[in-house]
């Protein structure tokens, strides 16, 4: 039994590795209830699971309000830097190129987050332009909502921005989201370099991460769980009982995303 | 120890998680550690429930770390026998659980065709295993209101029913919530909290979903050990009827 295997028998929180949840958002949400979804339940939920660190999304800033939302976002990281590095939320109808000029050189920022489903705006359209700019000539990952058969953010779509934007780390969310997704995800991963399959959602399982690992590599999959969206250890218990051999685990679980959100010290 | 209360064997057509065999099933559960199942067939569910719980109990005989499970129909068209020959039948044969899929079966499970079967299953006090997918929350508090009785464990829960289901849980003592895919952030500690460690069991949704989300929101939850212990299988202890098993 691997060393995370038996910290969640004896219920207690893993030490092994240094865990980065990749996908991560903070506050209510307002089509469900969350318990206790501000910044005090992510790190008790952290804590109790020995996850080190959550690149987050202020809910707020994905759903509605990007301005306030990052704001919010930087706020919460301000609070908790040790914990936490914010994906800067950019809604293609909420003034990109001054989100961007805003918050580009903050370090609380570590990553770009689109969500085309939530905006009713392609991936591909031309509104997210300084985004693609900003992330070419940074290095900074973009992290993007996927869903297999949405008319925003499916596979293919991924497929035409990795292939425009050659040099650009893209996180594709959830990974297609289904089963169907996944089979999409790793054939886009597979043609198209920068792309970085990301794990979490409610259709995923160990097999399917273990199957990404073996088509894509360990150094092309990273641990998100979505929380507090969907609860942390649903996604990290796939990980952790996938059976994946143990180096190819820590680089899912922390080592990638670690290695990802180090963009900003190449910078002049 | 943890007992599944939320487990299935056979094919399933919609994705690959294996054959669906004794043998596999019962590998999974070791790799778990997952003491007892409590199983159905994808052929009741997916085919013909008749045929299913039949061949349900052909398999699991000579297995004693799983109790089989029937899927109910209402019992207008005779599909499986009248209400009190399918629960005798069930009980006869050790049956622990009954499932019900109204939506996939097209019927209204909280309507006057499902109510003989409902009756008998509470008189036979055989706990009714639903999916939150098949039947909606003012359904579920019906037929809860109308048989006290009966034992109600609803699954599958996902992370978006917190506010549906708390109303019927605070309403109603005899609605429980099954543990596959309760994904609500912090849910499991606020739902026992609020309505205490009794009103949940354990259950994976295996073969489909993925046993390790159950265990580790279970084992790496914020409850006492008492409570995990209750979830993990004693809950579902006192629901099941363990003399059944033993005739």
């Amino acid at each position: 039994m691997n060393a995370l295997a038996a910290a969640v028998w004896k219920r207690e929180p893993q030490r092994a590795l240094r865990i980065v949840d990749a996908h991560a958002h903070a506050g209510p949400y307002s089509l469900f209830f969350i318990p206790d979804a501000g910044r005090g339940g992510l790190v008790r939920v952290m804590d109790r699971c020995g996850v080190s660190h959550a690149v987050i999304s202020s809910h707020l800033a994905i759903q509605l309000d990007a301005a306030e939302g990052n704001a919010q976002t930087a706020e919460i990281v301000a609070q908790a830097a040790d914990r936490f590095t914010g994906y800067l939320t950019v809604n293609p109808w909420q003034d990109p190129a001054g989100e961007l000029d805003k918050w580009g050189r903050d370090t609380r920022f570590g990553g770009i987050k689109l969500h085309p489903d939530l905006h009713d705006y392609p991936l591909t359209g031309r509104r997210y332009a300084p985004v693609w700019e900003f992330a070419q000539r940074t290095g900074c990952p973009v992290l993007t909502h996927t869903y297999d058969g949405s008319p925003y953010n499916d596979l293919p779509m991924v497929d035409e921005v990795a292939a425009r934007h050659p040099g650009v780390v893209i996180l594709a969310g959830h990974a297609g989201a289904t089963p169907l997704g996944f089979d999409a995800a790793i054939e886009v991963a597979q043609r198209r370099p920068g792309v970085v399959l990301e794990v979490c959602g409610s259709f995923n399982t160990g097999a399917d991460i273990a199957t990404m690992v073996r088509e894509v590599g360990a150094d092309r999959v990273v641990y998100g769980s979505d929380f507090p969206f969907i609860d942390l250890r649903m996604s990290l218990g796939r990980v952790i009982f996938s059976g994946l051999p143990e180096e190819d685990r820590a680089a899912v679980l922390g080592g990638t995303m670690t290695r990802l959100l180090q963009w900003r010290s190449g910078l002049g | 120890m943890l007992i599944d209360a939320d487990a299935m064997l056979g094919r399933y057509p919609r994705r690959h998680v294996g054959e669906g065999t004794v043998a596999e099933t019962l590998d999974r559960m070791d790799r778990f550690g997952i003491a007892e199942a409590v199983v159905s067939h994808t052929l009741s569910w997916l085919h013909d429930p008749h045929t299913g719980n039949l061949r349900l109990l052909d398999l699991v005989v000579g297995e004693p770390r799983l109790r089989p499970c029937w899927v109910l129909l209402p019992d207008t068209c005779g599909e499986t026998g009248s209400a009190a020959a399918f629960t005798a039948a069930a009980l006869e044969a050790g049956v622990g659980a009954v499932r019900a899929y109204p939506a996939d079966h097209g019927y209204d499970l909280a309507g006057r065709d499902a109510a003989s079967m409902l009756h008998a299953l509470a008189e036979a006090r055989l706990p009714l295993l639903l999916d939150a997918a098949q039947v909606g929350w003012p359904s579920i508090e019906a037929i809860a209101r109308t048989h006290p009785e009966l034992p109600v464990v609803v699954g599958g829960l996902g992370y978006r029913v917190l506010r549906q289901a708390a109303g019927v849980l605070a309403r109603t003592a005899n609605v429980h919530l099954g543990l596959a895919n309760l994904s609500s952030h912090c849910g499991l500690e606020w739902l026992v909290e609020r309505y205490g460690a009794h009103r949940v069991v354990f259950g994976t949704g295996a073969p489909v979903r993925d046993p390790a989300e159950s265990v580790t929101r279970l084992l790496w939850s914020e409850l006492d050990d008492q409570s995990v212990a209750a979830i993990g299988a004693g809950n579902l202890r006192g629901l099941l009827r363990e003399e059944a098993r033993a005739a």
